[in-house]
Order: C-alpha cells, then sequence, then structure tokens
C-alpha cells in the first residue's frame, strides 16, 4: 500500500526455514527448562512399558503351569499379577501423557511468542516480498500443526518406542535365538520406511504448498469480497478457491494412497517376523531347549507388538509434517531480536539529515538519485513531487524503516547505524498510508504507542487530533471492540487513532506519507488540522498529497524521478514559477 | 455427511471391519499353532499352519489399504464439500454478516472442515472396532458361554466408563481450539498491522499483547491434556483388569481340562487384542465431541444473515439514480437527482454520511424514511445481480487480487488489449504497464508491491472498464497528486460522456473532478444545501470552505 514502487519480476526472498540440526537445537532448548515434567514423562513411558511386559510373561508362565497341570492359586496368582500391573501402567501411562504435555505445551507457547516477537520485527518489505501468506501459515497452521502432534502423535510415538525397545529385551530374555528372531524382522520394517520417507516427504511439501494457496486465495476473497460482489466475480473467485481446494484435496488423496502402501510393507514385516519367532519357537521347543509356555510368550510379545509398531507408523506422518512445521517456526524463532540499544531520548529536538541517498530496488528501479535532505531541529519540510517521484521510499528511508542502497543519514548530528534500529525508533515516529485498526478496543489500539498511558492521557491524544466527540458515543467508550468483527471505525475515525499515537508515542521527530490520503478528500481537511497538531514541536518530514499540507510547512523539497528539483518556502517557490509554480496553478484553478 | 458418500463408505466399513476380523484371528491362529504344532512338535501342522498366518495377513493387508483408503477419500471429498459450502457463503452475491476475522474464518474452513470431515473415518474404525469385538465375543461363547459373557459385559462397561471422561475432554478441547484461535486471529491481524506498528514503534507492545494471549491458550491447552492423561489411564488400566479376569476364569478352566491349551492363547491373545479395538471405541466419544465442536462453528458461520436483503426486482430503464429524502444514520434527509447522462460531483463534509451513502446504494442499509431509486425502482427492493449490472458502486477502499494488471482491470475478460490500453490511459495508469516489461500481464500482489495511488489508478480502471450504465465512484483520487487527478477527470469524462453518455456519480472534493461535473451538490450535516454548476458554487464560503483547496 504506503510500499513504493516495486516491479514484478524481482526474485522473491523467501523467509528462513531451520534445518534438522537447528530444529532439535531449538526444541531441546525449549524443553530443557521443564526438568520436572520431563523426567515424570520418562519414568512414565519407561514403567509404562516395562509393566506392558508382565501379562505376556506371566501368561507364558501359566501355559506351563497347565501344560504340567499346576494349582488353582497359580492361576490366582497370575491374574492377580496382570491385574497389578494394568492398574500400575495406567496410572504410569497417565503421567507420562501428562508429564510430556507440561513439559512440551510451555515449551510450544514460547516457541509461537518468539516466532511472532520476530516475525514484528521483519522488514515489512521483506515480508511482502516473500508473501503475507507464507508468514501467516507459519502463524496459524504450523503452530497448529505441531499442537496437534502434541496433543495425540506424540505420545502414542513416544509409548510406541518404548513398548518396541522393552518388548525386543524381553524376548531376548527368554532366549536369546528368539530376540534375534524378532530382530529378523527389522529389516523388512526398514526397507518400508526407506521406500516410503523419500517418496513422501516431496508429496508432504507440496501437500502444505497447496494447502497454503488455498488459505491465500480464501484471505484475499474475504479482504476483497466487497470489490469481488461489486464487480461480479465473488461466485468466480470462489470458483478459484474452490479449484485451490481441489488441488489440496488430491493432492492429499495422493500421499494417503502412498501411506497405505507403505502399511502393507509393514504387515509384510509382521508376517516374516511372526513366522521367524514361531519356526524358532518350533525348532526350540523341539529340541527341548524352551517351553511351550516360554514359546507362548514369545509369541504373544511379538503380536503385542503389533499394534506399538503400527502407532508408530501411523503417526509417522504427522510427526514428520509437525517436523516439517516446526522447522518453519524454527526458522523464524532463530533470527535474531533485534538488538537493544540505548534507547534514551534525547532532550533537545534533533535535526535530520540526509545525504547522497540512492536507492534501487531489488529489481533494478533506480528511485533515488544523490538527494540531500535537510530538516532543522523543530522544521517542518513538505515533500513535493508526482506519483513515482520516490517521495515514499525517501520517507522510509528518513524514518529508518528503509536502508538505501547509499548515502548517509543522520538524527541529530548521529547516525543511524551508531543509532541502531530502535534509536532511530525511539526518536522517529511514521505514520503510512496503510491504516489498520487492530482487533481489540479502541484503547488498545491507541495503548499500542504508549503502554503506560491512562484514560485521560489517551482521551486527551484523541481530542487534540480532532473532535473526539465520537467516542463518547460509542456505548463502551474507550472499551469499544474494533477493527476485525468490532465497530468499524470509518477511514477519518481510524486515520485520527493513527495521528493519536504519533502524539502518544511522542517522539521528536514525524515522518507522514500522505497520512491523509487514506481518510477521502471529504475527511482529509479536518486530518491536515490533527497532524498539525500532530506535528506540532517536532522535527517533521511531511509527503505532501495535497498542496495545502506542502502550503503549510516552513519549507518545500520538489522531488522530480528521483532528484531534488526545487527547493525553498511557498512564497520563492511561486516566485520561481518552477514545477511547484505549476503544480499550485493545477491546483488552485477553477 | 454420511449419505453423500453412502456406496464408498459402505465398502469401506465391510473392507475395513474385514481387516479387524482378520487382526482378530491372528491371536486365535497363533494359539492354534502352538497347540497343534508347536507342543506336539509336528512338522506338517506347522506349514500349514504358517501357510494359513500368510493368507490371513494377505487378506488383512489388502482389505486395510483398500478400506482406509476409501475411507480418506470420503473425508477428504467431505471436507471439500463443507469447505466449498463456507466459501459459497461467504462469496455469496448478498455477502454475508459473519462477524469474523478473516483468519478465523480461514481458520474455520481448514480446521473445522478437517475436525467435522474425520468424524466419517473415526466411524468407520468405530465399525470395524465394533464387528471384530462381536466377532470374537462369538467365538468366546461357542468356546464357553461365561467367558463369551464375561468379554461381552467387560468390553462395553470398559467403554462406558472411559466415555464419562469424554464430555469433560471435549469441553477442555473446545476450550482449547477457541484461545488458540484466538492468538491466531491476533497474530494475523498484528502482521498485517506490521506498517504501523513499526511507524510507532509498537512491535514490543504488540508482541507482549500476543504472549498474553498465547499463555491463555497455553493454560486451556494444559487442561487438555490433563484431560487426555486420565483417558488414557482408565482406558490402559480397565483393559488390563479384563484381561486379568479372562485369565482367571480361561485358565482355571484350562487346567481342569475344559479348554485346550491352544484354546487358552487364542482366548488370551484375543483378549490382549481386544484392548485396542476397544480404546478406539473409547476416544470414539472425545472424537465425535471434538467434531461437534467444530460442526458447530461451521454451522454457525453458515447461518450468518446476509449483508444485503432480498430483493428480486430489476431496474428499468432509463437508469436515473435518485437519492429521495433519504434519511439513514447521518444522512438526514438527503436529496440527489443524477439524470441518465449526467456528471454529478457530490460534496460531503462528513466521511460517515458519505460511507453511508455508499452503503444505502449497495442495498446494506435500508434507509430509516425516503428511497434510493434506480431507474425508479427502490435498490432495497432490488436483487443484488439486477442492482449491481446497473449500477457499480466503487468504495473508497482499494481491493486488489494477485494476478495480472489485466486480470485486476478486467477480470471477465471483455475487453481487447486496445480497449484496455484506452481505459488506462483514460485512468491515468498506462504508465503502470507501458513502462513494465510484462505490460498488461504484469503481475499485482493483493497487498503491497505497488504505491497507494497506483492501486487506486487501477482500481479506477477497473470501475470503468466494468462499464455499467450508472456507476458512483467515492473519492476515486485521495491518494493521486493534483496532475495525475486532473488527468483522471479529463478521462472520466471522455469515457463514460462522450458520444454515449453514461451516468455517474462521483463523491469528491477534487476541484479538477467537480470541474468536469455537470452539476454538483453539496451535502453538509448529512443534508442537501445547495446544486448548481461548480463554477457557480463556488461564490458559496460553505462550499469553498468545503473543497479542499
Amino acid at each position: 500500500m504506503t510500499s513504493p514502487r516495486r516491479g514484478g519480476a524481482a526474485t522473491r526472498h523467501l523467509l528462513p526455514v531451520a534445518d534438522r540440526a537447528d530444529t532439535a537445537r531449538l526444541a531441546w532448548s525449549l524443553l530443557r527448562r521443564r526438568r520436572l515434567p520431563l523426567t515424570a514423562a520418562a519414568a512414565g513411558f519407561a514403567l509404562a512399558g516395562l509393566l506392558g511386559l508382565a501379562a505376556p510373561w506371566v501368561l507364558g508362565d501359566l501355559v506351563d503351569v497347565i501344560r504340567n497341570g499346576g494349582e488353582v492359586t497359580d492361576v490366582v496368582r497370575a491374574a492377580v499379577v496382570v491385574a497389578g500391573a494394568a492398574v500400575l501402567g495406567g496410572a504410569a501411562s497417565g503421567l507420562a501423557i501428562i508429564g510430556l504435555g507440561h513439559a512440551a505445551v510451555p515449551a510450544l507457547a514460547r516457541l509461537r511468542e518468539d516466532v511472532v516477537a520476530r516475525a514484528l520485527e521483519l522488514d515489512p518489505e521483506h515480508v511482502e516480498e516473500a508473501g503475507a501468506g507464507d508468514l501467516l501459515a507459519r502463524v496459524n497452521d504450523d503452530v497448529r500443526s505441531v499442537t496437534q502432534s502434541l496433543d495425540e502423535a506424540l505420545p502414542i510415538t513416544i509409548e510406541s518406542a518404548v513398548a518396541i525397545g522393552f518388548t525386543t529385551v524381553g524376548l531376548a530374555a527368554l532366549d536369546w535365538r528368539l530376540g534375534f528372531a524378532g530382530l529378523c524382522a527389522m529389516p523388512f520394517y526398514v526397507m518400508g520406511l526407506r521406500w516410503y520417507l523419500p517418496r513422501s516427504a516431496p508429496r508432504y511439501a507440496e501437500e502444505r504448498v497447496a494447502q497454503s494457496e488455498r488459505a491465500e486465495a480464501l484471505l484475499s476473497g474475504l479482504h476483497g469480497s466487497r470489490t469481488l460482489r461489486e464487480i461480479g466475480y465473488e461466485r468466480a473467485w470462489a470458483g478459484h478457491v474452490a479449484d485451490r481446494s481441489q488441488r489440496a484435496m488430491s493432492v492429499s488423496i495422493g500421499v494417503f494412497g502412498m501411506l497405505t502402501r507403505f502399511f502393507g510393507r509393514t504387515n509384510r514385516a509382521e508376517l516374516v517376523g511372526l513366522l521367524l519367532v514361531l519356526g524358532t519357537s518350533f525348532v526350540l521347543v523341539r529340541s527341548g531347549q524352551v517351553t511351550v509356555g516360554a514359546a507362548t510368550t514369545a509369541a504373544l510379545f511379538f503380536h503385542r507388538l503389533f499394534n506399538p509398531i503400527g502407532g508408530l507408523l501411523l503417526t509417522f506422518d504427522q510427526v514428520q509434517a509437525a517436523g516439517a512445521s516446526l522447522a518453519r517456526l524454527a526458522g523464524l524463532a532463530r533470527l535474531a531480536p533485534a538488538p537493544t540499544a540505548d534507547v534514551a531520548p534525547s532532550t533537545t529536538l534533533p535535526g535530520l539529515r540526509l545525504e547522497a541517498i540512492r536507492h534501487r530496488y531489488p529489481d533494478g528501479d533506480d528511485v533515488l538519485h544523490d538527494v540531500d535532505l535537510r530538516v532543522e531541529p523543530g522544521e517542518r519540510v513538505a515533500l513535493v513531487g508526482a506519483t513515482g517521484a520516490g517521495k515514499s521510499t525517501l520517507a522510509l528511508i528518513a524514518a529508518g524503516h528503509l536502508a538505501p542502497t547509499s548515502g548517509s543519514r543522520a538524527l541529530g548530528g548521529t547516525a543511524y547505524e551508531e543509532l541502531g534500529s530502535d534509536g532511530v525508533r525511539a526518536r522517529a515516529a511514521l505514520v503510512t498510508q496503510q491504516v489498520h485498526v487492530f482487533a481489540g478496543t479502541l484503547r488498545d489500539n491507541l495503548s499500542l504507542a504508549a503502554p503506560d498511558a491512562d484514560d485521560d492521557r489517551l482521551r486527551d491524544a484523541l481530542t487534540r487530533t480532532g473532535d473526539s466527540g465520537w467516542v463518547d458515543a460509542l456505548e463502551d467508550g474507550l472499551d469499544t471492540a474494533v477493527g476485525g468483527d468490532g465497530h468499524a471505525l470509518t477511514p477519518s475515525q481510524a486515520q485520527q487513532v493513527a495521528l493519536a499515537r504519533v502524539v502518544l508515542a511522542d517522539r521528536p521527530v514525524v515522518v507522514l506519507d500522505e497520512a491523509t490520503a487514506e481518510a477521502g478528500s471529504s475527511g482529509a481537511r479536518l486530518l491536515d488540522r490533527a497532524a498539525d497538531v500532530a506535528l506540532a514541536g517536532r522535527t517533521a518530514l511531511v509527503v505532501a498529497h495535497r498542496l495545502s499540507q506542502a502550503a503549510a510547512a516552513d519549507r518545500i523539497v520538489v522531488l522530480d524521478r528521483g532528484k531534488v528539483a526545487e527547493e525553498g518556502t511557498h512564497a520563492e517557490l511561486l516566485a520561481r514559477a518552477g514545477t511547484y509554480a505549476t503544480l499550485w496553478a493545477s491546483w488552485s484553478q477553477s | 455427511m454420511l449419505r453423500r458418500h453412502r456406496g464408498r463408505l459402505v465398502l469401506s466399513y465391510t473392507l475395513l471391519s474385514i481387516w479387524q476380523v482378520c487382526e482378530a484371528l491372528v491371536p486365535v491362529a497363533i494359539g492354534l499353532i502352538i497347540d497343534r504344532a508347536i507342543a506336539p512338535g509336528d512338522l506338517t501342522a506347522f506349514v500349514v499352519g504358517a501357510i494359513a498366518l500368510t493368507v490371513l495377513m494377505g487378506v488383512l493387508s489388502l482389505s486395510y489399504r483398500f478400506g482406509a483408503r476409501l475411507g480418506f477419500g470420503a473425508v477428504q471429498r467431505e471436507q471439500h464439500a463443507l469447505r466449498l459450502e463456507i466459501f459459497d457463503h461467504v462469496l455469496d452475491p448478498d455477502g454475508a454478516r459473519t462477524g469474523l476475522l478473516a483468519g478465523e474464518t480461514v481458520s474455520v474452513a481448514t480446521g473445522d472442515a478437517l475436525a467435522v470431515s474425520t468424524v466419517v473415518r473415526q466411524l468407520g474404525y468405530a465399525v470395524s472396532a465394533l464387528v471384530a469385538t462381536a466377532a470374537s465375543a462369538i467365538y468366546l461363547l461357542w468356546l464357553d458361554v461365561a467367558l463369551g459373557l464375561l468379554v461381552l459385559v467387560g468390553v462395553p462397561l470398559i467403554v462406558a466408563a472411559s466415555q464419562l471422561l469424554s464430555p469433560v475432554i471435549a469441553r477442555r478441547f473446545g476450550a482449547e481450539q477457541a484461545a488458540v484461535a484466538g492468538a491466531s486471529g491476533m497474530a494475523t491481524d498484528l502482521i498485517q498491522g506490521m506498517r504501523p506498528l513499526k511507524g510507532v514503534g509498537a512491535e514490543r507492545v504488540a508482541a507482549e499483547r500476543y504472549r498474553r494471549s498465547s499463555r491463555s491458550a497455553e493454560r486451556a491447552a494444559l487442561r487438555t491434556v490433563r484431560g487426555w492423561g486420565a483417558l488414557s489411564a482408565a482406558t490402559t488400566g480397565l483393559s488390563g483388569l479384563l484381561l486379568a479376569a479372562v485369565a482367571l476364569l480361561a485358565g482355571s478352566r484350562a487346567l481342569s481340562g475344559e479348554l485346550s491349551l491352544g484354546e487358552f492363547v487364542a482366548i488370551v491373545g484375543l483378549t490382549q487384542f481386544l484392548a485396542e479395538p476397544v480404546s478406539q471405541l473409547g476416544w470414539l466419544g472425545a472424537d465425535a465431541a471434538r467434531s461437534y465442536a467444530s460442526a458447530r462453528r461451521i454451522a454457525d458461520v453458515l447461518a450468518t444473515p446476509r449483508l444485503v436483503g432480498e430483493g428480486g426486482n430489476a431496474p428499468e430503464p432509463p437508469y436515473a439514480l435518485e437519492l429521495d429524502h433519504v434519511s439513514a444514520g447521518p444522512l438526514r434527509d438527503l436529496v440527489l437527482k443524477a439524470a441518465p447522462g449526467d456528471l454529478v460531483g457530490v460534496v460531503v463534509d462528513d466521511p460517515a454520511a458519505s460511507d453511508a451513502m455508499v452503503s444505502v446504494l449497495t442495498g446494506e442499509r435500508v434507509p430509516d424514511s425516503g428511497a434510493a431509486l434506480l431507474g425508479g425502482t427502490p435498490v432495497s427492493s432490488l436483487g443484488t445481480r439486477e442492482r449491481r449490472s446497473v449500477l457499480l458502486v466503487a468504495a473508497h477502499r482499494v481491493d486488489l487480487f494477485d494476478g495480472s494488471v489485466r486480470f485486476n482491470v478486467d477480470p471477465h475478460g471483455r475487453h481487447d488489449d486496445d480497449a484496455l490500453t484506452r481505459i488506462l490511459t483514460a485512468s491515468a495508469a498506462e504508465d503502470l504497464v507501458t513502462a513494465h516489461p510484462d505490460g498488461l500481464e504484469r503481475r499485482v500482489r493483493a497487498s503491497g508491491s505497488l504505491s497507494g495511488g497506483q492501486r487506486q489508478r487501477i482500481a479506477f480502471a477497473r470501475a470503468l472498464a466494468h462499464d455499467t450504465p450508472v456507476l458512483l465512484l467515492q473519492d476515486p483520487t485521495s491518494a493521486v497528486d493534483s496532475v495525475t487527478e486532473e488527468a483522471i477527470a479529463r478521462g472520466l469524462r471522455a469515457t463514460r460522456h462522450g458520444s454515449a453518455p453514461r451516468t455517474t456519480v462521483v463523491i469528491t472534493s477534487s476541484p479538477s473532478l467537480l470541474a468536469q461535473a455537470d452539476h454538483v451538490v453539496l451535502v453538509l450535516d448529512g443534508r442537501t444545501v445547495a446544486t448548481g454548476p461548480h463554477t457557480q458554487l463556488l461564490e458559496r464560503a460553505d462550499y469553498v470552505e468545503a473543497v479542499l483547496r
């Protein structure tokens, strides 16, 4: 919106995705802080796994008891052991799930908080280039995917892995040859995985892309629904979104078909393992080396593994998808937080000095050539020029929101590089054309700029930037929900709120980029006055859209195709009869 | 929902049932092999048993593969169908007053649609679990009535006991979903407002707000986790207890010789196996409750009212546009007439009044008194399709879409390149395509990539390209410089008011546009105070005050 011209052919700079090692490191650093629940989870899983072996072991023994004509008390004892193991095992498994949740849920919450904090620090130019959809998909879909796998898949995965480990040990404890027979099934499982993983990974990636395209199409349709309806394109757009949904669907179905073929390979491994265990038992029992009871236990052990292995593989894709989501989240979370510089605001009003500023966008658009601009302390300078002259770019550069290709910038005599981006932002506020009413109360919208301000100060800021009668007319005053599904503010009210934020932010330097334009021309006049108040007593650079704004400035700089064409007061420039005088004539004719 | 995919689902559920029965038969086969082959050391019996086991596993594997695929396909189709319903509702010609953030709607169309449709698949697993349980019970009853009864009564008891926990979990899960959606909605909103946030250096404050919202989602998630933990403890413990009871009974029967060794192994193996389908059935309640919560959210969205009321009339030519003593919010007894072919300027001092005019003309707002008439018919009684084919209302807010300049100006593809170039020239937007190697195919993004003025000129070109008999423009040149504004004003006159004049009403305070108008209506405080040509009105002090210079 406010962003200056950008060609279509620019290469997309995508947002970072962490590699596997970095993702694991990050996950571990988040989990490490929650030792107690993590230990409880580990103990719970181990205990549950161990107790799970009790039933087949005892029941196998029972087979021998039966064959050898034992006592009823033996049967009762076995049943009591099974019952006890079940109760304890259930408790252990409950403990494990709760412990895991208490370790992982807060870790995930920290992660998503870091992600949003880093995302908000990103350069908006960069985000728009990468596609806001990607960023939004990360804070929504990826967070959801990881949450879901924490709730369901992760406990199953761990439980299953533990059961497999313990059972293998149990088999070997019966007889090493039985353990070996069980292990012989492993290569078949591995073969299945090796067939599946390399094939499925790109398909899952394709699925995610299809899903994010679907979300992006729906989002822009919703944002522009009024226009779509007006031009009679809403059904066609719904059709476009439906196409995306259809595509996402067929990709998903394809991926699932592959998954079921993978399960077929799992069944093959199960069969091979079971036959090997039974065959080994056959040989060992015939040669009298193990009892029929031990053979029974072995068969029950291996059969018991069907579900855990199935569970493990069933959740594998979910865990894999969550892993990919985690990597995307980690990619953002691992970005270095913006340094917190020493932001002690200067006591005297600083001047702004830009020297030899050149700027070229990545697509090769040369926007600014050697622009020198000076705003003395407390002075108001207006930037005037036709569309495309580079006004908005220069405003972003002056406010420290965009680094020029070359040139030097200083505030109050200190270079921007030395102040750091925090230092510059602590001194300079920027109002852009994009007017956004944040979902929340009116107070939330204002206090963004001054979290500690009380109601009096918030109201005062509104009153100073225009008529605040409309606030009192609202049912809940400052507590009225606005933005999103709340009360819709008119464009000029929204713009007034934006200017009130500038008053509240109370920065010595203000850069105003066509701030009154979006309110529509009918509200512009009121907002011109509001801007007057917001700029009073500050060093100000105003991108003048209305020439009335320029006439009210102390000095005017006329930009023409990225160069300073004229400079002087309103009266001086009129007297020069140059570009500005022509513009003024066109503006004030009729 | 189930009906929509009946054939597919019946086949899927049958195959899944075969799969589960085969799973139940595996322990029976193991018992037989131990009893008949391993214990007596009979090689022939072992070979026969191994072949039978191989066949059993083959059937098991294939029935799962195709049963699950069919079920998954039904889930996907159902999900897609639900999404289409949502898309159709929110992108209806009459609009929808959902009251949801765009991000929330997306979350309903993805997350909730998934949760609802998954029930189709869960039901398949539940049916097959039930069939396998029944088959096992029949086998057990046949072996021993008491044992059979124990399983037949025990299994439903376990399911019932774990069901007690389901509503609690569902409630907590619902609260968690809502909290997560709230946090996601906030993140989306903050990211969309990134530039204004950065302008006043409020990134940290915003991140802190998100942190609070995330913490409340975290607390909700922990409550759900505790519910899952309790449910897992209950199902594991109870199914183990049943196994103990079965072992006790079967063991004593086997001791007394009433059951063979193989039958004992089969019974124990079966009971151990049954823990799985039984806990499947146990989860079903929680899953169903979760789907129900999502289904309600979808139903809520689909039940939201339309923005525009019912009305099926079509306007009749000639298409004059008239506001006949309209009162609606800030509008008080507003009078405005645009005869066919007129270019009328409207100067409105109050932006709220200007917005009210726009919503009255789109039919979103019905006047408290008076009427907006299009070709003599009240707009509120017109169908949206009929109204917009005659009257295009181009509101001030500019919406562009991902796609080419051509697509954004002429989405329906009604104009050839020459006509489009003429329209872009009239909109002072030809530099956007002539100075770009891709020309009319130049990519435009929904947000960003173009300046406010460039976006506004594309939207203006779109309004011209649409070429309706009547056009209302709201502040079409607020983001362009005065030289461009002058060019646009002449372009508007030339395009719409040349040889076959159309009717145009433009709300503006731009002298350039007003000078082109046949007459200008001055609206102060929601009332019409004066009407006349621009030059004549310039003699009035209040007009000069309202028309920004």
